[in-house]
């Protein structure tokens, strides 16, 4: 088979993983300000941090921010490391099962941060 | 002086090894591609080596020296530490001792297009630019192609055929960055894949070793810039 190069997708996977970037750099000081501001130590305090529904929506943006970050990262270890004449098989099911890992992950999130008491 | 030098001769079918020579040298002033010259004509004349102007402008002496990519005529002998280790630059396949096949690196070079690519009819004189313009050339124009940094950076180590590596990513944005250049968007769309750009990592590898003081990392960030620019 020839040795291809690669479709245009380098550009919008690389700003994906910038644009998380920045979504963790605003959520993680800023929900760092918001608990200190509230403060409070405990299973309680911490549960009411997690109570207004914006918190809650920021908090699952961050997780996905976080883990379409790491999700590129780990194409990105595929792509430089795992090279064989008939690895693609390999490729791809590493590139499919981060994926699937990752969403169960978000998944997971979403239901811990809505399944909370109120 | 000690040195210890990668030797490799296909014909004789051995493995490549490591051979010591140790010379009388006086150091002072001195340039370690002086000192492989006395290797070759007092010691050993089967050493083969590449180089030409010997002054840093042509290129041809990029070596690895003491585990650091730089060029033997302009490296001071003075403060190496010995005995002084001289290998091929790394990840290219090696033709003889510290000779090694430029193919894929200068084949990267040739896929940036590295000309003008200008429409308009041709001017009686010349394309001219205003000081601004031939100003963004700075720090661009001024590669030598040696190979050092390309040689350098571990995502051209991982993908030597498809990444297109620090000198040849610099060189592209050197046409990019050129304003009588008439071919922007489709040099930028040759960039715009998962490899050939896209591999850099920002290890700055490159920067780090550039005999000229080049800074390709900075240029890979001004194309990324570009591509995000036309792209919203």
């Amino acid at each position: 088979m020839r040795n291809v190069g690669g479709a245009r997708r380098g550009l919008n996977i690389w700003l994906v993983q910038r644009a998380g970037a920045l979504v963790m750099a605003l959520y993680l000081p800023l929900f760092g300000l918001y608990a200190w501001a509230l403060g409070g130590a405990g299973y309680e305090a911490w549960h009411g941090l997690f109570a207004p529904l914006a918190v809650k929506v920021a908090t699952l943006l961050f997780f996905a921010a976080l883990l379409s970050h790491a999700w590129i990262g780990m194409r990105e270890i595929v792509i430089d490391y795992v090279h064989c004449p008939r690895c693609l098989g390999l490729r791809l099911a590493l590139h499919f099962s981060f994926a699937v890992l990752y969403l169960a992950c978000l998944v997971w999130a979403a239901d811990i941060l809505w399944g909370l008491a109120p | 002086m000690r040195f210890s030098i990668y030797r490799y001769d296909p014909e004789s079918g051995a493995k490549p090894h490591m051979q010591d020579y140790e010379i009388e040298f006086d150091p002072s002033g001195k340039k370690v591609l002086d000192a492989l010259i006395a290797i070759k004509e007092q010691l050993d004349e089967s050493l083969a080596f590449r180089r030409s102007c010997r002054e840093g402008v042509c290129g041809s002496d990029g070596l690895n020296i003491n585990g650091v990519n730089r060029l033997a005529c302009v490296t001071a002998l003075e403060g190496l530490k010995e005995p002084i280790c001289i290998r091929p630059l790394p990840r290219l396949a090696v033709i003889r001792d510290l000779i090694v096949d430029m193919g894929q690196f200068f084949q990267h070079y040739r896929a940036v297009k590295p000309y003008l690519v200008n429409l308009e009819p041709e001017p009686e004189n010349e394309r001219l630019q205003a000081p601004e313009e031939r100003a963004e050339l700075d720090g661009l124009y001024e590669c030598i192609l040696c190979g050092c940094c390309t040689t350098a950076c571990p995502s051209f180590w991982w993908n030597p055929d498809k990444f297109l590596g620090p000198a040849a990513l610099l060189q592209a944005y050197r046409f990019i960055a050129d304003s009588r250049d008439q071919a922007t968007d489709e040099r930028l769309d040759y960039l715009e894949d998962p490899y050939r750009l896209f591999r850099c990592h920002g290890i700055m590898s490159c920067v780090e070793v550039c005999p000229k003081g080049l800074n390709p990392t900075a240029a890979i960030g001004r194309i990324k810039a570009l591509l995000v620019k036309r792209a919203l």
